[in-house]
């Protein structure tokens, strides 16, 4: 069985190890122990609320029950820019008119904002090779969906996420090489891994605070603005399916994009479904595709489990489910647990 | 006799000439269209006769007459406040230390900030001459002619004086700093950004550039490298400044990032060593050549003479340059070293 399930102390060795695998590009979750472990150990004090709520940082680990370890982890951080400042450019448009020259030139220009501060971010999703595919991706990020859905007043009603930009396969980012590069004398990669170890507000002050007139970039710099990294397309769909929208941000370093959503738009948010539990001695067929699954909570705040039951399992006041699944659950009979759509059916 | 007078309704088609003949210049004060010009002209003489019209600039437009034939060949300008009433454009280039503790890290950036600082000082303009004459004792005369005038009517002018160098162009016309910034803004090269400049005005033009500042490490290589740097033509007006006492500041054109050269109008070479002399005959056409001018406003002339004598307070000079300046015997007249 594949079990969302908070971030715990002994995943430490699993996580170093995905991280590892994961290679450059994954800013937010560096392959190193020290900062690994200070991630564990602020999400433990998140769970069990010794942090203050606009501090929390809510790491999910996706455990793969019958290995017994993490096989991917995703985030919220409920705030951001507190501690430190938020970046962003924001791709606005300067236009340059005259009648009686009959100009009207419109030039896309990137402003410096601050503008994402004090909203909750969704990231740090990581999901081992050896458990892509079959839906697992899309319960570890949707998952997340149902945490901000029963738990709205710890997070801004407007969440994002960032998208990794475009860059080549030897860590080079076209943006960069035009922008970053000529104030901050260091190769995107280099920066991405300081960004990684928090040093990224850092090298944002080194970073130009006027407008950047894009025509005066050459063009392959200004193709990936608001473009994604190829390995990123996938969650891009996801996101966009989930109702989040490009929201005219994009990263100070590589130009990929900021999505966003009401938590209230959300397609998991909208179309979750409160079921009292019923548990069936029936054993459960869980051999169905994707789109005949659903994700089910167990809604605790503290103790937040999600796994993956057939559809068909919902009847009009309950859900039947096995006695293994509400074991893994922490349920018992006539609890409250919600259900949402693993995948999007096109229905509605 | 290369006589500098004020210019006259006369010598609209002369200048009209000489200034089409110039190429595109931005921020050249000189008209190509007979309209504009003609109307420059009659404000340069209300200016010389100090009778502008209410709200109106003084605006002094000086041309350089070869005597023998009554032809124009050359033209040069001062407005007594640049801008006119409007806001002066100009680059500004300066640095910003982009620093980190944390980093380690400090970088010097250049940053170009749109200015508007030296609006009304006065500004030297709209020199042109006949290509054959630059760097002759004519093209001398004509520029250095104005700073006499300024040396005879102090009080019209600022104490801080500019001039604009034409910027850096290459053979086939093309503005490597206009390419990489003003053209993206415009989306027209700078010949019809030229044409239009001149029929509207700099200060419309310069208004439709981006308001903010602009890194330089974001221009292109060629305009990087423009940036300060006079046009090859100019190399002659750039030494006669410079000799003048004007040096370079921070001050660039926001069109073609030509210098904007400055100097303290009481230590212009010129105002300091043109002294009020008292004219006298001289029996004879030798001796050295100097700089002479005479009569105040309207009347003003300026020429090249030979100078004989120079005791105390009075000059001997031969007489046909009392007639090119239109003044006899026991006249006051200024006369500076070439």
């Amino acid at each position: 069985m594949l079990l969302i399930r908070p971030l715990q102390e002994n995943d430490l060795d699993a996580l170093y190890a995905m991280a590892q695998g994961a290679g450059k590009g994954l800013t937010t979750l560096p392959a190193d122990r020290e900062s690994l472990q200070k991630k564990i150990d602020h999400a433990r004090e998140t769970f069990n609320q010794r942090c203050a709520p606009e501090a929390g940082l809510y790491l999910f680990a996706l455990e793969d029950t019958e290995l017994g370890y993490c096989v991917g982890i995703s985030g919220i951080q409920a705030r951001v820019g507190l501690d430190e400042v938020f970046y962003n450019y924001r791709l606005s448009v300067t236009v340059n008119a005259s009648r009686e020259l009959g100009v009207h030139v419109r030039t896309p220009t990137l402003h410096l904002s601050n503008d994402m501060t004090d909203t909750t971010e969704i990231c740090s999703l990581l999901l081992s090779d050896s458990h892509r595919g079959g839906g697992t991706g899309l319960l570890l990020s949707r998952c997340r969906f149902m945490y901000l859905d029963d738990f709205r007043k710890h997070f801004s009603a407007k969440v994002f996420a960032e998208m990794r930009g475009v860059s080549d396969e030897n860590g080079h980012s076209p943006l960069w090489d035009a922008l970053g590069s000529k104030f901050f004398d260091m190769e995107f990669s280099e920066a991405d891994v300081l960004s990684g170890l928090g040093n990224k507000s850092f090298i944002a002050e080194l970073m130009p605070k006027y407008p950047i007139y894009l025509p005066m970039l050459p063009d392959a710099a200004r193709a990936v603005i608001g473009r994604v990294h190829n390995n990123t397309a996938p969650a891009l769909k996801m996101l966009r399916a989930e109702g989040f929208n490009f929201n005219g941000m994009v990263d100070i370093f590589d130009g990929g994009p900021v999505l966003e959503a009401f938590i209230h738009n959300i397609r998991t948010v909208r179309e979750g479904i409160n079921r009292h539990v019923m548990i069936s001695k029936k054993p459960l067929d869980t051999n169905v595709p994707a789109e005949e699954q659903v994700m089910i909570s167990n809604r605790s705040f503290r103790d937040f489990r999600v796994t993956t039951i057939p559809a068909a399992c919902i009847r009009p006041d309950t859900v039947n489910i096995p006695a293994e699944v509400a074991e893994a659950l922490e349920v018992e009979s006539g609890d409250l647990v919600r259900l949402a759509p693993l995948k999007e059916t096109g229905r509605r | 006799m290369w006589l500098v007078r004020p210019a006259q309704p006369g010598d609209l088609k002369d200048i009209l000439d000489i200034a089409g003949g110039q190429g595109p210049r931005m921020s050249s004060t000189l008209p190509k269209k007979e309209d504009a010009l003609s109307a420059k002209i009659e404000q340069s003489a209300r200016s010389f006769a100090g009778r502008n019209n209410a709200g109106e600039s003084t605006r002094l437009l000086f041309v350089l007459e070869d005597t023998g034939t009554g032809k124009v060949q050359g033209v040069s300008g001062i407005d007594a406040r640049a801008g006119n009433g409007q806001p002066f454009y100009n680059y500004r280039q300066d640095a910003l230390i982009h620093a980190s503790h944390e980093l380690g890290v400090s970088r010097r950036v250049e940053v170009l900030y749109p200015s508007h600082a030296l609006t009304d000082n006065t500004l030297l303009c709209s020199f042109a001459i006949r290509p054959a004459l630059r760097g002759t004792d004519a093209f001398e005369l004509l520029s250095r002619a104005r700073m006499l005038f300024i040396a005879a009517h102090r009080e019209l002018f600022t104490d801080h004086i500019v001039v604009e160098i034409q910027g850096v162009q290459t053979e086939t016309g093309e503005v490597p700093f206009w390419d990489s910034l003003g053209r993206h803004f415009f989306n027209m090269d700078f010949e019809t950004a030229d044409q239009y400049s001149s029929v509207l005005s700099k200060t419309f033009i310069a208004e439709l550039m981006p308001p903010n500042p602009i890194y330089v490490t974001l221009l292109s290589k060629a305009a990087r490298e423009a940036l300060g740097q006079p046009h090859q033509q100019t190399q002659a007006t750039f030494e006669l400044l410079q000799h003048e006492g004007f040096h370079r500041g921070c001050y660039l054109d926001i069109f073609d990032a030509g210098p904007v050269l400055e100097a303290r109008t009481d230590t212009l070479k010129s105002v300091v060593t043109s002294h009020p002399k008292t004219l006298h005959a001289a029996n004879t056409d030798e001796g050295e050549l100097c700089l002479i001018s005479a009569g105040e406003g309207e009347h003003f002339r300026s020429t090249l003479t030979t100078l004989t004598e120079s005791l105390g307070d009075e000059i001997k000079v031969p007489v046909k340059t009392w007639t090119c300046l239109g003044k006899s015997s026991g006249d006051e007249v200024r006369i500076t070293a070439l």
